[in-house]
């Protein structure tokens, strides 16, 4: 019986230690939303717009989609500072935003947490081409990797 | 979504089956229902969705022609393609055919074989799912499958499909398709300048 009190006294003083050592210290302050590196500027456009999946047609994918101008994936800019594009296997258009990602990579999808199911990864930016791919398996799956080229751009 | 969609296509497929089979004749029915199904580029059918049964498999049947062996004839009312074989016989091959105001008839012959074809949806398709990539380079999942045979200089095609579900339905917009391994088997039979017949009905 007197082992079970002492015991229990020392687990008592334990977690008192332990709690004001944790009042002791500041909390850890929020995770900073860094601006995106990408401004939505540089998707606004006329492009053209392929895909593959393997990355060995991705060269002959870029070239393929420069020559879709003739029907090219058009992106607006949104009412709110956004752009307008399409989600996956929708046909309405949708005002999505870029996303700084906790990993480093830039995501673009509805406002909210990056790399949620809806999003997509952009990468290889530039003022004539992004390249990207969707978080959700599924889509991925289905639509590989997407390359987008500015339409009128000057051949290199 | 895109599982829902698949099983909605299925559904529907299943429903087309058990509905031929109550009133005795997938024939007569296939002349009546087009599947109103959406292209699905990247979907990779299992090898039991591939695998057809029934009429639609693949199998050598009486055909009695006055065409010489080696040639293709496409029954679009029936979804049949038919490859000539000797002592009237003939390979048949169940298919999709394209849908209302899309279906032809003509000779033609076989200009150009590809395998894993590169798919360029078309224009109607674009406007309908404006979200499609203008291209997509061939593979695994690609819309027009493992083959592609190029019917003169038509924009039309013999290629596979990534939706077994829809052979023996008219939802194409003109080409014919067959499941991955029967456009396999028919793009080894046939060479460049095979005579291709299409018509809305062969008669046996």
């Amino acid at each position: 019986m007197a082992i079970a009190i002492r015991t229990g006294a020392f687990a008592l003083v334990g977690a008192c230690a332990a709690l004001l050592a944790g009042c002791a210290s500041e909390p850890p302050p929020p995770p900073a939303v860094a601006a995106p590196a990408i401004s939505p500027d540089a998707l606004v456009g006329k492009w053209g717009f392929a895909a593959y999946h393997r990355d060995t047609d991705r060269a002959r994918t870029i070239k393929e989609a420069l020559g879709q101008c003739n029907k090219p994936y058009v992106i607006a800019k949104g009412a709110n500072g956004g752009v307008m594009m399409n989600l996956a296997d929708q046909a309405d258009l949708s005002e999505l935003v870029l996303k700084p990602g906790p990993d480093g990579k830039t995501y673009l999808g509805p406002p909210g947490d990056a790399g949620t199911a809806d999003d997509r990864i952009v990468t290889n930016v530039d003022p004539n081409s992004f390249t990207t791919t969707y978080v959700d398996p599924d889509n991925a799956a289905r639509y590989g990797t997407s390359v987008y080229e500015r339409c009128g751009q000057k051949k290199a | 979504m895109n599982v829902r969609k698949t099983f909605l296509a299925q559904a529907a497929a299943a429903a087309i089956a058990a509905s031929a089979a109550l009133f005795g004749g997938v024939f007569a029915l296939a002349e009546q229902v087009d599947m109103n199904v959406v292209d699905q580029p990247g979907y990779v059918p299992t090898p039991e969705e591939n695998q057809l049964s029934g009429a639609y498999e693949r199998q050598e049947v009486f055909f009695r022609t006055s065409e010489a062996p080696g040639t293709i004839l496409i029954d679009t009312n029936n979804r049949f393609l038919y490859l000539v074989q000797p002592n009237n016989r003939a390979l048949r091959y169940g298919i999709g055919v394209g849908r209302d105001g899309f279906q032809w008839q003509g000779v033609e012959k076989i200009s150009r074989k590809q395998e894993w074809p590169d798919w360029r949806p078309p224009p109607e398709m674009i406007e309908r799912q404006p979200y499609l990539p203008r291209f997509m380079a061939g593979g695994p999942g690609n819309p027009l499958g493992p083959r592609a045979m190029y019917l003169g200089k038509t924009i039309y095609r013999i290629h596979g499909t990534n939706q077994p579900q829809t052979i023996g339905h008219a939802v194409s917009s003109g080409c014919f398709r067959l499941v991955d391994d029967d456009i396999v088997d028919l793009y080894d039979r046939v060479p460049v300048g095979t005579k291709v017949i299409i018509k809305q009905a062969v008669q046996l």
